[in-house]
This record gives C-alpha cells, structure tokens and sequence, in this order.
C-alpha cells in the first residue's frame, strides 16, 4: 500500500485568512470552498437556528453581487453550489468547469468582505427554511431523529442541547441587525479559510486568491462561547412522538473521547465494528440473528468534522410486538459483548481495510458524482481550522491503522458506560403508551 | 453596511479559455456467453467502481408479481451454495468494498466499489452472487417481513404518496404504474417465484458488466474473462405491453395525510425517453424551467415567494416512456397559488422565445455539469451506464456538448409545446384535505385517496 501523497500547499494571508490549495488536472474542474469557523453549536442564545439561516442570507446578495446573481453566475459559468451548516463550522462551495475559477474566487471574496441583504431577503429566506425545516423534519416519518432530537436529552450546555434547525419563534425574531451583527462577528478573513481543489495550478491559485482576498481586513478574533459539557454521572432518557411513522424507534448515543487521541482512533474502528453496514455487529444481531429491528445503523458522523462534545448513535427502528425494553437489553448485549471479550484479529483486519478504502472515497467524493472533490475540502478545511495542519490528510489514517484489539475493547470499556450515554424513545403516535 | 475596505474588481471577472474536455477511451467488449463488457479507466483513487446489469427489472416481472425483481435482489445477497449471509457481509468488509443489489423497473443491477488490489475477488463474489444465490427459507421469511414494515412506513412519505399516485395515473394499466406492493401482495411472495425470476434474469446474454476505475483495461479484461467466462444462460423473453393513454385534460389527485403540515404536489404528463433524438432539446428546455437553481421555477417560487425550499423539475426517462414532473413542498396556504405560478411558467415557456442570454446561461450550466462526471469514478459510471442501458451512439459523450450548444430558442419553444403538456399536466397533492382541498379543487376535477390508495368518497 502507498502512503497518501497529497499535493498540498497551505498560505496564509496578512489578514489572517488561511489559503490552501490541492492541483489534480485530471479533469478540467475546480472545486472551491469557503469554511467559516462558526455553526450552529456556538450560534447566540435567543437564536436557535440561527447560523442556518444565516448560511441562507450568504446568498442573498453582496456588495457587487445583488440577489439572484451569486447563483446565476456560478450556473451560468457551467457550475453547481451550495452551502451547508455543521456543529462547528459552515461551509459554501462551488464546483465549476476550471475557466470559471477567478470568478468564483471573486463571488466569494464579495461576500466576505460585505453582505448585502434587506429585510425582504430575510423574510424570504425564513420562509424558505421554515419550508425545509417542515419537508426535512415536521413532516416526515422520524424527521430529525435523532439527530435534533438527541441533543436536548443528551447535554446541559445550551450550545450543545438546543434546537439547531431553531423554534420557529426565534427564527420569526431574527432581525436583519442580528444578520449583521453575526456576519462582523464571525465572517471575518481571520476565522476562515480558503480551499481550491483540482485543475488549478497552485501559483495561479495563490496569486487570484491574493488578489480577490488579501484587501478584505481582518476583523477582532471572534470570541467563543465555551462549549464543555458539565461531567454526566449518569444515564439520561427522553421521549418523543412519532407522529407519521409506523414502527417504534430509539437512539443510545455515547459521548466520544476527545479529538484525535488513540482513544479516538479506537472508537473509530470500533464504531465501525458495530456500525459498519450489515457486517456491523447492530445490524448483524439486531436485524439479521434476533430479528428485532428492522432497522439499526448509526454511529459517528463525520468523524473529522466537529470540535466539541459529540456522540456515536445508534439509531433503531424495532417491530412493534418488541418492546423498547426487549430491544434496549438486546442493544446492551452486544454492547457488554464487546466489552467482555472484544474483537477478533480477523475482525480488526477486516475493520481496517474497510476504514483505508471508505477513506479514499471521502476524498473522491462524498457529496454524489457532481460535486468532486468535497471530502477531500472537508478535511482538508477542518484540520486547517481546528488543528491548524491541512497536511494530516496524508498521515491521520496512519492512527486509525495502528490501532490493536486491546484498544478497541479498552475503548468500549471506558466510554460505553451508562453514565456516559443518553437514550431518545420515539414512539408512534398510535402506541406511544409504552417508552420508558 | 458600510464597507470601509478597499475594493478590488468591481465587475465579474471573465471566464478564462475553456479547457478541452476529453473523454476517456471506453474499452468494449463481449464475452463468448454474451456478456457485454466496458471497462475505462480513471485513476483518481485507488479504487474502482462497477455496475453488473441485467436488463429486465419490475416491469418485466409484473405479470408474475409487483415488485418481484426487486424481492428478489434484496435476497440475492443473503446466501449463496458457497456462502452463508454472514460469510457474504464479512468477505466484502474485508475486501474494503461496498455492494448493493437492486432493481428498478427496467432493469437488475449488482453495484460494487472495492480496492483495486483487491479486484479480482470481489468480481468473484460478484459473480457467485449472480450465479448462486440459493435463496435460503429462513432469509427469506426475515426478508418479507421487512419488506412488509418497509411499505407499512413508506405509505407515511409524501413523497413516496406523491410519486405512486403520479405513476398510477399516467401509465395506468402498463407495468410502470406499479410502483410498490400491498402488504397482502408482500405476504404472497414465494421462493419459488423468486428463484424462477433469477434463472430467468440473472443471465450473461441479458447482462452488461460496467467497471470503471485504477486499473489496467487489458489485465482487467483477462480477469473479467477468468471469473465470468463459463457462465451461461440465455437472453429472457420479454413481454410487449399495451401504451398507456394520455390523460386527457387536467385533473387533481389529493392523497389525504391527516395532520400534515405541509402540502407536496408532484404535477407530471407523458414525455419521451432518452433515446428520443429530442432530448437533448428536453434537457435544455427543462434546466431552463425548474431543473436548475437558477431556473424560473426556483427563482418564483422559492426566491422571490418563498414557498418552498426544493421545487424541482425533472424528465424523467424510463426505458420504453418518460416523462416530465414538477415537485415542489409548499405550506399548506400557498397550495393554490403555487399551482398557479407552475403553470405560468410552463405557459409563458410554451409562449414566448427565451432570451438568448437566458438560453447561453442554461446552456453553459448543462455543458458544464455534464463535465464533472470525469472528476470521480462514480460520477463517470453513472454517465457510462446511462450510455450503455440506453444504447445511445458512442460519441454521446464527445458530441453531447456541441448539441446543446447549437441549440435556439425555437427549439426550446417546440420542446415546451410538445412535452411540456400544460393541458393535459396531471396534478397530484398530498396533504391534510381540510387544509388545501378547496384550492386544488380550482385546477381540475378533483378526486381523493387515503394513503393506502383507497378512494375517498
């Protein structure tokens, strides 16, 4: 096997903006991205939802760019983008044909330095989001679950228990003061960096983004909310109604160990030994052996991408003639399996090769065939803003590799404790008597 | 606000000399069973990706049972004469790879992505699930049983309310109406039925092996040759069905949700399908309507109206029809008035010329979109399969470009008169009836079904 060797070239800018740039000419395409170090975890108080509907307004207009024209110029020129709200960070990226960069560097360089936006682009957008939140969440069987519904029951620190999506009572009280307020706040060159991915050249890359980037001045450094949860000591439940959904549900989140730890790599591939698709051992039990669930997947998601407490998730859907307690006590099963007598060589071996080649395909893709190169972005965005070291694309795999059985299990021992883990019920509306 | 910076260009900077897009070599071939082979490289990752179609799918199967291809793929992977379900999960863990098996109306496909170090097994569990699958009973008893939650919950999904009504009524008693089975259709399911379809389907004169990726074509040829080359079995007899009729005039379907909160309307009418020599002239037509976020739909009625957040458009081509549907989620109070703006924008593109500014824009969009497909394995095998299922000729890809760049605004004008059939669109609406009954009730003769698909009187 080859190391991974990454072309990758890292600048950063007198105000403070991070550049970092990655040439593969195979195809004649650009990826660009924009990552701001702020979302949804650390948005203010009063303003659940916030940071996601501000992501909404960075398309709404800016000084040289009036409403409409952002994503008509980014069509125009053969190209697709959007944005998205994350924990800690959020995003706006383009894919384009690689003619098209300097423009794409220029449409996002005058959306950093000043925001354009009326009180009629932001009642617009907060009828938009409301729609997404109804057809992503209100709506639909087990929407939000768990991911919205998880937080409340799982952490006391507001940053890390509200709604993310926001109460419509807060999104209905954000004024266009607070859309500014946020943009000086957080959407400043110093709290951002730069990626451009693919058919570029790195010195031409470097030398447009110096030219579009370098005179956007730098604002104060933003000032972060802590976001620590106070020590759990034990278990936490909540419930929830399933008001469309047919079959009983429930979540068991365990709190990760810190970033980047061998402890962290450990329960990566022990996430994977209990997650991982229908070899894993929650679908392989719960599903295929005992047949109690119709569904159970889960785990950690985007295990890269976060920079405060977080969780692995387990997500089940059980047959209604199981009870929540029949299924919770299969869950700890394989859970004290785990813990009592571990995994396999042949298991871990396994593990691993899966990990090494999910990786290359988060560096391919990971948002479809049409948005090339957005994990390799992803990465790449938060190693530089949460570690300051885009170059651990090419050796963090290295950790994962090294891990040996007895983590794997000491893992399960230290952090799949009770005391550690938080239990969502989601019981259909038509039997929601049962649920603890 | 106030910007205090100083500012650079002011003017959107001009687009750079184009690139040449250059399409990599497809390497096509067939084996003496029949089995039609493509390989092409792209070394991106040190993967590769592949698709082992069958061309017979749901639609094939729909005098047997609704959905039997389906059924039956879901259990090709769970055990084989070799192989039990568990050995099948870790062998593929243990490869790196990923598979699924599935099967849509037209066709059954094995998708798989692996190591290319580890090429040659995976192609040999690829092909003994193929070949062996052994339907064990106790898999399928779990198997059906799933599948019986699985349309118990999917009946909760607008979308899913909102796609089975569409298919119903515009291809009525012709195989794609049927979209998903009845609980008591789920519990008929034999062994017997699945395994007759295998033998049937699951056959290298019916099949096309796809692999795109980090290999060598020549070796990769030999391997394919090595691992496929004594299978046979013969190319099914496929059954003729009857067109569906065109609806004629417009009419409404609301599928009741109790307590919805939200309304998805999926309007749709008979369109044509890939092979068709226009279109190309439908994409463009369509891109330029709702198929894109700059497009007119998306700009009325998310960003200037802000009643939803994903309408769409879409021409959606099925092997032997296709055709055009418009979605959109929308609260419950802007049902009829975003009926209304879906049809002023099909009207006003049957009526009157695009500007040609606003064409080169859609046509800059598609051309370039089209390209990205090059930049991943996975995006170039989706674009090598829609070539090899449609049988389209083999410069699709080199020529794809320059056709829809010579198009003309009258050519969008006679695609959105022809398939773009604002007469005769059907409408379907899912929601709380109490809430938008009355304004669908203004677009056509109105009809109600609860989600099961029973009429509501």
């Amino acid at each position: 096997m080859k190391p991974l060797q990454i072309p990758i070239e890292h600048k950063t800018l007198a105000n403070g903006l991070h550049i970092v740039v990655t040439p593969d000419s195979t195809a004649p395409v650009v990826t660009v991205g924009v990552y701001y170090k702020i979302g949804f975890r650390l948005e203010p108080q009063g303003r659940s939802g916030f940071a996601h509907l501000f992501e909404h307004m960075m398309f709404q207009g800016s000084e040289n760019a009036a409403k409409m024209q952002h994503i008509k110029l980014i069509n125009s020129s053969g190209g697709v983008l959007n944005g998205s709200t994350m924990y800690d960070v959020t995003n706006y990226y383009e894919a384009v044909p690689s003619n098209a960069l300097e423009r794409v560097l220029w449409l996002e360089a005058d959306r950093m330095r000043a925001l354009k936006v009326d009180d009629e682009n932001l009642r617009n957008q907060r009828d938009v989001v409301k729609e997404e939140v109804r057809v992503n969440v209100m709506n639909q069987p087990y929407g939000g679950f768990p991911w919205l519904d998880m937080p409340p029951v799982a952490f006391r620190n507001w940053a890390n228990a509200h709604n993310f999506y926001g109460d419509f009572a807060d999104l209905d009280a954000a004024s266009l003061a607070d859309v500014q307020t946020f943009f000086r706040t957080y959407y400043v060159p110093n709290n951002a960096v730069l990626l451009i991915l693919g058919d570029v050249n790195p010195a031409d890359g470097f030398a447009l983004a110096e030219k579009h980037f370098a005179s956007i001045p730098a604002g104060p450094a933003p000032r972060f909310a802590d976001p620590s949860e106070p020590k759990q000591s034990e278990e936490r439940r909540g419930n929830v109604l399933e008001k469309f959904g047919t079959l009983p549900a429930m979540a068991i989140g365990y709190v990760l160990p810190q970033r980047r730890t061998a402890d962290w790599c450990a329960m990566a591939l022990l996430d994977q030994a209990l997650h991982g698709g229908r070899a894993g051992r929650m679908y392989r039990e719960l599903v295929l052996e005992k047949q109690l669930a119709v569904e159970a997947d889960g785990g950690v998601d985007d295990i890269f991408g976060y920079d405060g407490p977080s969780q692995m998730t387990t997500r089940i859907l059980h047959k209604p003639e199981i009870t929540s307690d029949a299924t919770l006590v299969a869950f700890d099963a394989i859970i004290q399996e785990v813990q009592e007598k571990g995994i396999t060589d042949s298991e871990l071996e396994q593990l691993k090769v899966k990990w090494r080649s999910d990786y290359f395909a988060t560096l391919e893709g990971g948002r479809g065939g049409y948005m090339p190169k957005y994990g390799l972005m992803h990465l790449l965005a938060c190693f530089t803003l949460f570690d300051g070291q885009p170059q651990l694309v090419n050796s963090i795999l290295d950790g994962f590799l090294a891990v040996t059985k007895e983590q794997v299990q000491s893992v399960a021992r230290t952090y799949l404790k009770p005391a550690n883990r938080a239990i969502v019920f989601r019981a259909p509306a038509a039997t929601s008597k049962e649920a603890a | 606000m106030a910007t205090q910076a100083p500012r650079t260009a002011s003017t959107v900077p001009a687009l750079a000399a184009e690139r040449e897009v250059r399409w990599p070599h497809r390497s096509k071939g067939k084996l003496a069973n029949g089995l039609e082979l493509i390989l092409v490289e792209s070394h991106t990752i040190p993967k590769f990706h592949g698709e082992l179609f069958f061309r017979s799918g749901n639609a094939a199967a729909a005098d047997r049972a609704i959905s039997l291809a389906e059924m039956t793929a879901t259990m090709v992977r769970t055990g084989t004469s070799k192989s039990s379900s568990r050995e099948i999960e870790e062998r593929l863990r243990g490869l790196g790879a990923d598979l699924s098996v599935s099967a849509g109306q037209d066709t059954s496909a094995i998708s798989f992505a692996g190591l290319s170090d580890q090429a040659e097994p995976l192609l040999q569990l690829v092909n003994e699930l193929a070949r062996e699958a052994s339907f064990p009973a106790p898999e399928f008893d779990r198997e059906r049983r799933q599948k019986l939650e699985e349309v118990k919950l999917e009946r909760t999904q607008p979308g899913f309310l909102a796609g089975e009504r569409l298919r119903k009524v515009l291809f009525d008693k012709h195989p794609y109406s049927l979209v998903s089975p009845a609980e008591e259709q789920v519990a008929a399911y034999s062994v017997e039925q699945l395994q007759s379809l295998y033998r049937d389907f699951y056959t290298p004169e019916n099949a096309i092996l796809l692999l795109v990726g980090d290999f060598e074509p020549a070796k990769m040829r030999d391997t394919v040759e090595k691992v496929f080359g004594n299978w046979s079995g013969e190319k099914p007899i496929l059954q003729e069905f009857p067109a569906p009729p065109t609806p004629i005039g417009r009419r409404v379907y609301l599928v009741h949700v109790p307590g919805a909160v939200q309304t998805q309307i999926l309007c749709g009418c008979h369109a044509i399908t890939r092979k068709h020599p226009d279109w190309v002239k439908i994409g463009l037509t369509n891109s330029l309507y709702g198929g894109a976020f700059n497009s007119r739909l998306v700009m009325n009625i998310r960003e200037d109206k802000g009643y939803t957040y994903s309408p769409r458009s879409a021409v959606n081509p099925l092997r032997q029809y296709g055709y055009f549907s418009v979605s959109a989620a929308v609260r419950n109070e802007v049902v009829g008035a975003s009926l209304t703006e879906i049809f002023y924008e099909i009207d006003k593109l049957r009526s009157l010329a695009v500007p040609e500014n606003e064409l080169l824009d859609a046509q800059n969009y598609l051309t370039g979109v089209f390209s990205m497909g090059l930049a991943t394995q996975s995006g170039l095998l989706s674009q090598i399969s829609t070539l090899a299922l449609n049988e389209l000729p083999d410069d699709y890809l080199e020529t794809y470009r320059q056709n829809v760049r010579a198009l003309a605004p009258g050519d969008v004008l006679t695609a959105a008169r022809a398939y773009f059939d604002s007469a005769n669109m059907q409408i379907v609406v899912v929601g709380d009836r109490a809430q938008i009954e009355s304004q669908a009730a203004l677009f056509g003769e109105l009809k109600i079904f609860d989600a099961r698909g029973a009429l509501i009187p």
